[in-house]
């Protein structure tokens, strides 16, 4: 459905991405994980059209979308989140959705279609309730879910997730993981994240990046059965 | 042959004494991770930095997949050998003759994986993957050097798991070691663990 292939990006001296290629099946959830400074969110500027590649391709069913910019690539049915949180604080939850779907080209009554299409969204992300609360308002875990309800507002068909529980304690990780997991039966995610535990739980693939570099990839599973991840933290928890 | 070093030299001077010197003359024939130990200061970095042809020989020079690298224009040297610093890559060449002057590389990918100090530890499980992928270079035909400093034990535990062959560097000298028993078997590298 999506695939990037043999993107490369510098900045000045610095190499931020090096050869990477990676395909996004339609229907399944796909992680990507790193340690800081991997280029993990490089890699999303990338694919959904913030950067140019310095070199490489990068299509989404079937067209070429490299040179697209952001606004054009968002019409396909692409969106995202971001890692640090971009909602209008004075306005409320409804507003902050309302603004981020996209304009209805039709007459009468649009208006009230997209007001039921944001509530909706709302009730999705778990915020039924909270509609007219301003987003400064809100907790730091409805601010998360409300982030991913402004990406949801587009009714995209692939959906990056920059790190959606980044500062999360475990019990609205856990509300954001449920989350997720309910998003990934309609829509294609590609989801960056730090926490293998949370990652392991919900991917079906998963690409391990590090130096700009995919250093490895496989299902949950195949990574897991890694010595030192068995070692690791990580290893612990799960068993 | 992938990888010579012949009569590497570097000198720094300060005014007419010399402050550091280091020395290098090895070769690596076939494809394989080599693991590279020693104090501070004691040049394994300068090491790095001239295989890769961002800091310039004072005498001998480096020769990779039959090319001088330092002869290789700077923005193509990264198809020979690429430096990783801890966490990220970097590529920066001082230029001391117009690029026009300089050949083209003629390998299409870089064959010599130089990695600085990579950051191992065992809270995520990240190592796993960064030994695999130094076995996958290996195994696509590439040679592999991986600096650490031992701070913790399981950092030996890693260099005898994935390394074939060991490079000591003390005050600029280069000893070779064809493998981990040999390496420890060195009185000076014994003494470089202990103190570590």
């Amino acid at each position: 459905m999506f695939e990037a292939t043999h993107l490369h990006k510098r900045f000045g001296y610095h190499v931020v991405l090096e050869d990477v290629s990676m395909s996004f099946a339609q229907g399944r959830l796909t992680g990507i994980m790193g340690p800081n400074g991997a280029g993990k969110t490089t890699c999303f500027n990338l694919l959904t059209g913030r950067y140019r590649p310095d070199r490489g391709r990068i299509r989404f069913e079937g067209r070429d979308i490299t040179a697209l910019p952001p606004r054009a690539i968002a019409r396909l049915g692409i969106s995202r989140s971001f890692q640090v949180m971009n909602l209008f604080d004075d306005y409320s939850a409804l507003d902050n959705v309302l603004i981020a779907t996209p304009e209805v080209r039709e007459r009468g009554f649009s208006v009230w279609r997209r007001f039921g299409g944001s509530t909706d969204v709302l009730e999705s992300v778990g915020l039924a309730g909270k509609a007219h609360v301003r987003a400064k308002d809100l907790s730091y875990g409805d601010r998360r879910a409300l982030e991913i309800g402004v990406a949801l507002a587009a009714r995209p068909r692939l959906l990056f997730l920059d790190e959606p529980t980044a500062g999360l304690g475990t019990e609205a990780t856990a509300r954001i993981a449920r989350l997720i997991a309910e998003l990934k039966r309609s829509i294609t995610i590609v989801l960056i994240e730090h926490d293998m535990k949370f990652l392991f739980g919900l991917a079906d693939h998963i690409y391990v990046m590090h130096w700009g570099q995919v250093i490895a990839q496989g299902s949950p599973a195949e990574l897991r059965a890694n010595p030192w991840v068995q070692r690791s933290n990580l290893g612990h928890a799960v068993n | 042959m992938l990888l010579a070093v012949e009569n590497l030299v570097k000198e720094y001077k300060r005014r007419w004494r010399t402050t550091f010197r280091l020395e290098a003359s090895f070769s690596v024939e076939r494809p394989e991770i080599i693991g590279v130990m020693g104090p501070n200061g004691s040049g394994k970095t300068t090491l790095f930095e001239l295989i890769t042809g961002s800091n310039t020989p004072s005498a001998g020079r480096v020769v990779c997949a039959g090319q001088d690298i330092h002869r290789v224009k700077t923005g193509e040297r990264d198809r020979l050998a690429i430096h990783y610093h801890q966490s990220y890559q970097v590529r920066r060449f001082r230029r001391y003759k117009p690029d026009f002057l300089l050949e083209p590389a003629r390998s299409e990918y870089p064959l010599v994986h130089l990695f600085d100090e990579p950051q191992f530890n065992t809270q995520d499980g990240y190592i796993g993957f960064m030994l695999d992928f130094f076995r996958r270079l290996r195994g696509e035909g590439r040679v592999v050097f991986v600096c650490l400093h031992p701070n913790e034990s399981y950092h030996l535990d890693i260099l005898r798991e994935v390394c074939e062959r060991f490079i000591f560097v003390e005050r600029g000298r280069i000893a070779l070691h064809a493998g981990w028993n040999a390496l420890v078997a060195d009185a000076r590298v014994a003494g470089y663990l202990r103190t570590t």
